[in-house]
Parts: structure tokens; sequence; C-alpha cells
């Protein structure tokens, strides 16, 4: 084993783990702003009931989006220190701006929105959950500019083979950061979206208490997974154009695949700078799985006199269909990643100039302890997040009223 | 302009060990034979400010990658142990002190108070272990090459982490006395009185070490001030427990939280002009500027991040001031 292949080995496994959880993030602090705001508007307990149910889940799934993301910021220093080394005045100004503005904040204003109920004004708390959102998508955009800029590295210059910054502005215009952009924020409320609608399905068919609560989430859910895909779809094939043309060995071969191969052996040996097959087959899948999902458009003429809900099957669609958007968007990050090898920056940095020069025992030691962590941590937020799904909005500890404590214990509802 | 962006680095770091060290502090405490309630009182009293502190280490190491792109990549591998290990006490503490309370079941809550202990104990003494281990230089090339992680293997590094870990206790059960119901002050302020005693032992000998070690006496550039900087860190722990026999918790606090914010003070000082000390090749010692990024991504980042530090710090100065106060039967339980 070398250093090389334990170090992709781990980038990979977290931030795979690491997608799984913002996803959701992204896409359930949308549809919380959206309901928190109707609570706020028309003072209807209902949609308080709802923002703190849906907000509790989303605050247990953020826990794990913050600990593979501070594993995966660290491990730029700890696995590649050659990427700070030759592209980090450039890689690096993102990262920076994306912690300080965007993540920074998100954490403060969240840490006040779960313990600033009956204790802030209304008003003030609304605003705070505005600034988490908001925030998470500010996080969303400058990781994603960074991430352009390694598929496709522009405004900089080659300074004793250090990149230099010359044009942030081309950053930020990369034609590899618009349509993906869109394309993980509409993958995200897709995956939001189904969440909410297929919890809410398991407890329509189990009919446990609740109904309007879970009717108006079903629909909620559905409308937005209906929307989203769409979105998916559009920004997703609409990147095909501008990644054929910066990425041309990311498809297979071709003329300009082969010219950029002879200018790669000229100018860094010669070498395998073709991506691993796999890559292209994953995103096969991933588009088979998007067209599957553009079926949630069909349910819709059903939520008329609530159909969906008394044929019941397409509840049983719905739950059935709710792994579909996470493994989708594994397969679309792979693609994105796996697709540019072998380059951490492409056509700029080779990835076995970007590792550490560390020994491979310690690297393997890494992997498998990240791994394992970072994996256990993932199943048992898992666990977390299905028993509070299933015990349903009763009494969620997310804004329960100060004084009543839980410590004493008391019947749980029985989980499956 | 780089040694201001030093300067907020160190601000950064500094905050984070006086923040997160507090909830390292609590975390550990929870080790203590206890009731389930006095465990979730400790959790109640980081309450709001757990998820505002954490973030500090964040910022962080985002101004390390931004601003002095080389120094993370060399720094971060060139320890890599020391940072791991640290970094999995990280992840351990996050997410136990956020799942802890979601199973309803003691057991359950009960695992993962272990997991919150662990977690700080790694967390504490694996940043300890990195201070002393910059204090000490490594083995590093000029081509970023450092010969295997053996240097991080001495009895300073040790004591620091030691030290550390014993300072984050202190502070915790500090920050205990200035948070908790009036009616557990007097319990909690004699442990904290204990706990800097430790404190006060842990530093003298890890500063002990550290003047007899040689590759310590070989990298510090200027030793006046880091001795000084030493002196006020014996000062600090002093006039806690000075203010805590007087029953002043505020003063406390203060002292302790100056007592982690000391050390960072201290490297950055005893090291200064350079950050990265190679023992094997002077050429290779990394200097404050020469870390920096380029003058242009300098520029950049100045222009859109110093005009909004006022809002970040005004943000978590919001939160500390919205919770202010002891936690009561009217304090929001969470975590």
């Amino acid at each position: 084993m070398d250093t090389l292949l334990l170090a992709r080995l781990q980038f990979a496994t977290t931030t795979s783990i690491h997608f799984l959880f913002v996803a959701v993030t992204l896409g359930l602090v949308t549809l919380l702003v959206g309901m928190q705001t109707a609570w706020f508007v028309t003072g209807n307990p209902q949609w308080e009931r709802l923002t703190r149910f849906w907000g509790q889940l989303y605050v247990i799934n953020y826990v794990l989006g913050i600990a593979t993301g501070i594993v995966l910021e660290f491990q730029f220093g700890l696995n590649w220190s050659g990427l700070s080394r030759y592209v980090g005045n450039v890689f690096g100004a993102p990262l920076a701006i994306e912690t300080l503005v965007a993540f920074f904040l998100e954490s403060t204003f969240l840490g006040m929105w779960i313990f600033g109920w009956h204790r802030l004004r209304r008003g003030v708390h609304l605003a705070l959950l505005w600034g988490v959102a908001l925030t998470a998508y500010a996080s969303a955009f400058w990781i994603m500019v960074a991430n352009a800029w390694l598929q496709h590295p522009v405004g900089y210059e080659l300074r004793d083979g250090v990149a230099q910054l010359t044009d942030f502005g081309a950053l930020l215009t990369n034609p590899t950061l618009g349509m993906a952009l869109g394309h993980v924020i509409a993958a995200s409320l897709l995956t939001g979206g189904m969440l909410m609608a297929s919890v809410s399905a398991w407890h329509l068919l189990r009919r446990t208490t609740d109904f309007a609560l879970h009717r108006t989430s079903l629909r909620i859910g559905l409308v937005t997974a209906a929307l989203a895909v769409t979105m998916v779809q559009g920004f997703g094939f609409a990147q095909f154009g501008p990644v054929g043309e910066f990425q041309p060995t990311k498809f297979g071969g071709g003329p300009t695949a082969d010219a950029a191969v002879a200018e790669w052996t000229s100018r860094f040996g010669p070498g395998d700078y073709t991506p691993p097959a796999l890559s292209s087959v994953g995103l096969g899948f991933m588009i088979l799985i998007g067209f599957t999902l553009g079926c949630v458009w069909l349910l819709l003429p059903l939520l008329w006199r609530d159909l969906v809900i008394r044929l019941r099957f397409p509840l049983w669609l719905t739950l059935c269909a709710l792994p579909l958007p996470f493994v989708a968007v594994l397969l679309g990050w792979l693609a994105r990643e796996v697709g540019r090898q072998p380059w951490a920056a492409y056509g700029l940095l080779p990835t076995d100039r970007a590792v550490s020069d560390v020994d491979p025992s310690l690297m393997l030691a890494s992997l498998i302890g990240f791994s394992l962590l970072l994996g256990t941590l993932a199943v048992t937020n898992w666990t977390l997040l299905a028993r509070h799904a299933a015990r349903g909005a009763t009494d969620p500890a997310l804004g329960r009223p100060p004084g009543v404590q839980d410590d004493e214990p008391r019947p749980t509802p029985a989980f499956a | 302009m780089a040694l201001v962006w030093y300067a907020l680095l160190g601000l950064f770091v500094a905050g984070y060990l006086v923040l997160a060290g507090y909830d390292y502090g609590v975390g550990l405490l929870l080790a203590r034979r206890g009731t389930p309630a006095t465990r979730r009182a400790g959790l109640t009293a980081l309450g709001p400010f757990f998820l505002g502190n954490e973030v500090w280490l964040v910022a962080a190491v985002g101004i390390l990658f931004g601003v002095f792109p080389t120094l993370e990549g060399e720094l971060l591998s060139g320890y890599y142990p020391a940072v791991a290990g640290a970094l999995v006490g990280v992840i351990l503490v996050t997410a136990g002190v956020q799942q802890r309370s979601r199973p309803t079941g003691p057991a359950a809550r009960r695992g993962w108070d272990r997991v919150i202990v662990v977690g700080s104990a790694l967390a504490a003494f694996g940043w300890g272990a990195l201070l002393a281990g910059l204090l000490q230089g490594l083995p590093i090339d000029a081509d970023g090459h450092v010969a295997g992680q053996a240097h991080l293997a001495t009895p300073f590094v040790a004591a620091t982490g030691l030290a550390l870990l014993t300072l984050v206790a202190a502070h915790g059960a500090t920050f205990l006395t200035l948070r908790l119901p009036a009616a557990d002050l007097p319990a909690t302020a004699r442990l904290a009185r204990r706990l800097l005693v430790g404190a006060l032992a842990a530093v003298a000998t890890a500063a002990a070490l550290g003047l007899l070690s040689d590759r310590v006496r070989a990298a510090t550039r200027q030793p006046l001030p880091a001795v000084l900087l030493l002196v006020a860190l014996v000062g600090a722990l002093v006039a806690a427990r000075a203010a805590l026999r007087r029953g002043r918790p505020g003063v406390a606090l203060a002292a302790t939280s100056a007592a982690l914010a000391l050390p960072v003070a201290l490297v950055g000082a005893a090291l200064w002009p350079a950050v990265l000390v190679s023992t094997v090749d002077p050429a290779a010692t990394v200097g404050v500027t020469d870390a920096a990024a380029s003058g242009p991504t300098l520029r950049l980042l100045g222009w859109l991040l110093l005009p909004l530090l006022p809002a970040l710090l005004g943000f978590q100065a919001m939160c500390w001031w919205v919770f202010r106060g002891r936690t009561d039967g009217r304090a929001p339980v969470y975590w």
C-alpha cells in the first residue's frame, strides 16, 4: 500500500460521509426556514410543532456534518500538504473565507437558535434561523468555489512552480462553478424533501397520531422533491458542456483528450492520465436514479383529495425511494472527484505531488482510525435520527419549555 | 501585513483554547461520580456556547490555510500524531455533547459521557503536545520532508500535554463556579482550587523539563519574553486560586482564561521570528513572513475578512450576553 492510495481512500471516505450529512443539512434548513417563517407570520401552532420536529432531526443530523467537516479541513494539511505548498496561495483563499464568513457564523447562530426558544423574541429567533440558512448556503458556495478551482484552475500564474493568485474574479466566474453549485443545492433540496416525505409517509402508513402534521410535511416534501429533481436534472445536464470542454479526459478518449495527455506527458513525464472507468459507470447509475426520482411528479396530482395517502401505495413508493437520493449524491460526487484523476488540481498538480510525505504505516493507521470513528458515528447518528423520526412530534427536546426535564424515565413508544 | 495575520491567527488559536478549553474541562469533569442530574447540569452550563466555541478551531485552521499555506501543510503533517490525536478528541467531544441527551436511557447517556471524557482528554493532551512540539522544533528538511514522527516522543511533549489537560480541567471547574446555580458555588470552588494546584504542579513540571531540554533551548529565539510569559502563566493560576478563595468566580475565570491563552503567546514569542524551527537544517526553518501567502492573496483576504471581524466577534458576544448569568430552573436544556 502506498501513501498516495491510502490518502485518496481516506479523502474519499471522509468526503462521502460528509456529503451524506451536509446534503440533508442544506435541504432541511431551507424547509425549516419556510416553516418557522410561516409560524411567525400566521401564528399557527401547527407550524411551531413542524419546526420543532424537523428542527430536532436537522440538529441531530448537523452533528456529523460538523464532525466530518472538521476532519476534512485538517486532512488538507495532514495528508495533502503538497496542496498547500504548491497551490495554497489560490486554493486556500476560498477555504479561509468559508470558515470565517460562513461556518463560524453558522455554528454561532445555530447554538443561539437551539437554546433561544422561549428565551429570545420570536423575530430574533426567526432571524437566527435565517442566518443559519444563509451562512449554510454561503458555505456551499465557497466550498464549491474551491472545488471548482481544483476541477479547472483559473486566475493564477506559476512562479517557481508555485501558483500565485492573479485574478480572484476568475475563481468566482469559473465555468465549472455555476452549474455544479446549482446541481449540488438542488440535490440537497431533493434529499431534504425526500427525507421529509418518506418519514411522514412512514407515520401515515402506520397511522400514528398527528395525521394533520404528517400530511402537511408529506405535501411539502413531495412538492420540494419534485421541483428539486427537475433542477437537479437541468443543472446536471448543463454541466456536460463545460466539463467536457475543460476536462477532456473525463468521459474517455477523443482528439482533445489525446492532445491534453500529450501535453501533460511533455510537462510532467509519461504516466497514466486517464481516470478510472468506474467513475463513468457511477455517473450512469446516478443519471438513472435521477430519472427514477423524476417520477415524483406523477405523485403530485394525487395530492388532490389526499389520494396519495388514501391509496397507500404512493406512500410505500415514497418510503422505498428514500435511499435513492443518498446513493445518487454519492455517485455524483465520486464521478466529479474520481473523474479528474490523477490530478489534485486539473492539469496543474498531480496527486502524487500533492500527497504528504509521511510514512505509509502512519497513513494506514490514520485511514483505519478515522474511517472507523466516522463510520461508527455515522451509524449511531442515523440510528438516533431513525428513533427520533419514529417517535414523532409529540414532545421533541428541541424547543421544550423550560423547567421540563427528560431525565426521568418514562414510557417510550415502540420503534418499528 | 503578515504580522497582523499572525497576530490574528494567534487570537483565534488562543480564543479556541480558552473557549473550547472550558468545554473540555467540563467534559473531563463528567468522569467524576455524580448523579445524572449533576452531569446534565454541567452540560446545560455549556449549553448555548458549545457550538460557538469549537468553531474557533475551524476559523484558526482556515486562517492557517488561507494566509499561511506553507505553514499549514508542514505543521499539520510534521506533527501528524499530535494533530490527529487532538482531532479525534475534538470529534468525540463534538459528537458526544450534542448526542448524549438524545437517547433517554441512563445507560446510553452514561456511555456518551465516557465518550466525552475520553475526547476531552485526547483533545487537551493533543493540543498540548503540539505546542510542546513547536517549542522543541522538528527534523524537517528544505523540501518539507520530516524524518519520522519519533521527534514527538520526549518527556517534555508528554508533560506539556498533561499540563494542558490539568489546565483545561481547572478552567472548566472555574467556569462552572460562574455558571452553575449559586447553591453549588462552594463545592465547585473547592474542586476548582484543588484542580488549580494540580495545574500549577503540571505546568511547573513541563516548564522544568522544557528548560532542561537541549532542543527547546536551541529552538528558542527569544528566551526573555518566553520566561516572562511563563511567569505570567504561573501568576494567572495563583491569581485564579486567590480569587476563588475570595469568592470572585468572574475574576477567577478571567485568570484561568489568561492561563490558557498565554501558552499560545509563549510559543509565538519564544520562536519569533520563526514559526517552525528545523532541528536538522537551519535553512529549512520557516519564518512568519516566508510562511505567509503572497501579496495578492493577503490583500484579498485582508479586504474581505478584516472588515467582517467585528461582526464575527459581535455575534459571539451577543451569544454570551443573551445567555449570561447562572443557570437555574428556567435555563434551556438541550445537550
